[in-house]
């Protein structure tokens, strides 16, 4: 597969995993940037032995937990801050309100929600994570729970 | 459980613009030139070094053997230097991008504990040969002077290695493994997460 291609089809899907990760525009896009990068040196490895896909969220994934090498690296006055905003109930704000209920998340859980709500089926989440599909399926079910509680808060 | 709300709808609604292509080629050049030249800098200046060692070797014709075996101790510790920084550091910081997240966090852990034991290693190894080679290279020509001189000479270069091994390297040693140490306590914490349930 060309990476012309790649890079056009999964730039956004690929973005908004970092933008579910640390919910920072301009570090979601330098995240996004970094893992095509890795995705353009690797390329001429990929062996199709999995999806193309499952290949490329692998790569996000982990270049998104690579964050917490980096992150430790940053003085603490330079740490990304979360959107802190009061955002109204229209679409807009419901938007940004998930992106930082899902940031709050505990890392792992970022990862597998974002992969689900980006449509990866669950048995793919599991190859991509290293868990087993029950396992997945019991964290999705669990976060989404939080997440429909985070959101009746923010509505009343 | 509710499921009026559509995450799906709202989670796709966040977007960016893609930058051009070419923008994101030209930016992995740019890092490949930016980490090559810094392992380049550094091997320069060391062989650099090595090769001024090797001409004070050949033009001043040490008569002592423990000039001789200073000479070799200070080489060694540059050459080793050289191989670690630029073989055995990058090979073990190389985890692999592409396998699943579970098997890359304990591939993390495993690379931070190894850096932490190299880092300590190599540089205790590189400063105390240096220090050793130092002391035997002098021998030879400090015993021409006189004992002030001796003194002298003795008491500087002890001192400047005191200041080395016991604030300077100590600092640094203590500042980079509390560093690591940061990241393994974070990156186990990550891993017992996939372990547990929400």
């Amino acid at each position: 597969m060309v990476f012309e291609e790649i890079y056009k089809h999964y730039w956004n899907k690929v973005y908004r995993i970092c933008m579910g990760y640390v919910n920072d525009a301009d570090l979601a896009k330098d995240m996004a940037q970094e893992t095509f990068i890795n995705i353009w040196k690797q390329l001429p490895n990929f062996r199709n032995e999995s999806a193309v896909g499952t290949w490329i969220y692998r790569i996000a994934a982990n270049n998104c937990l690579r964050q917490i090498e980096r992150l430790s690296r940053m003085p603490k006055s330079d740490f990304p801050e979360h959107v802190e905003d009061v955002v109204g109930p229209d679409k807009e704000g419901q938007t940004k309100f998930l992106y930082k209920c899902i940031a709050e998340l505990p890392e792992t859980d970022r990862i597998i929600i974002s992969l689900e709500l980006e449509d990866v089926k669950q048995a793919e989440i599991a190859k991509i994570t290293g868990l087993s599909e029950s396992n997945v399926r019991v964290k999705i079910f669990r976060i989404k729970e939080k997440l429909t509680q985070k959101f009746k808060d923010y509505e009343h | 459980m509710s499921t009026e709300i559509d995450f799906k709808s709202l989670w796709g609604r966040e977007k960016a613009s893609a930058p051009d292509v070419s923008e994101i080629l030209a930016k992995a050049n740019r890092l490949n030139y930016c980490s090559r030249r810094k392992i380049w800098m550094c091997n320069i200046v060391l062989s650099l070094t090595i090769i001024v060692l090797a001409m004070i070797w050949w033009h001043l014709h040490p008569r002592l053997i423990t000039t001789k075996i200073g000479l070799t101790l200070m080489i060694c510790a540059m050459v080793i230097f050289i191989i670690t920084t630029n073989q055995l550091s990058p090979l073990l910081a190389k985890a692999d991008m592409q396998t699943d997240t579970n098997t890359f966090l304990l591939q993390m852990i495993r690379i931070k504990h190894k850096q932490e034991f190299i880092n300590k290693t190599i540089t205790t190894i590189y400063f105390l040969m240096l220090c050793v080679g130092l002391g035997l290279y002098f021998i030879e020509y400090i015993s021409r002077g006189n004992w002030v001189f001796q003194l002298c000479v003795y008491g500087i270069t002890l001192t400047f290695l005191a200041i080395n091994w016991f604030y300077i390297n100590a600092r640094s040693v203590r500042k980079q493994r509390k560093a690591i140490n940061e990241i393994i306590v974070k990156l186990e914490e990550v891993n017992r997460q996939m372990g547990s349930g929400t």
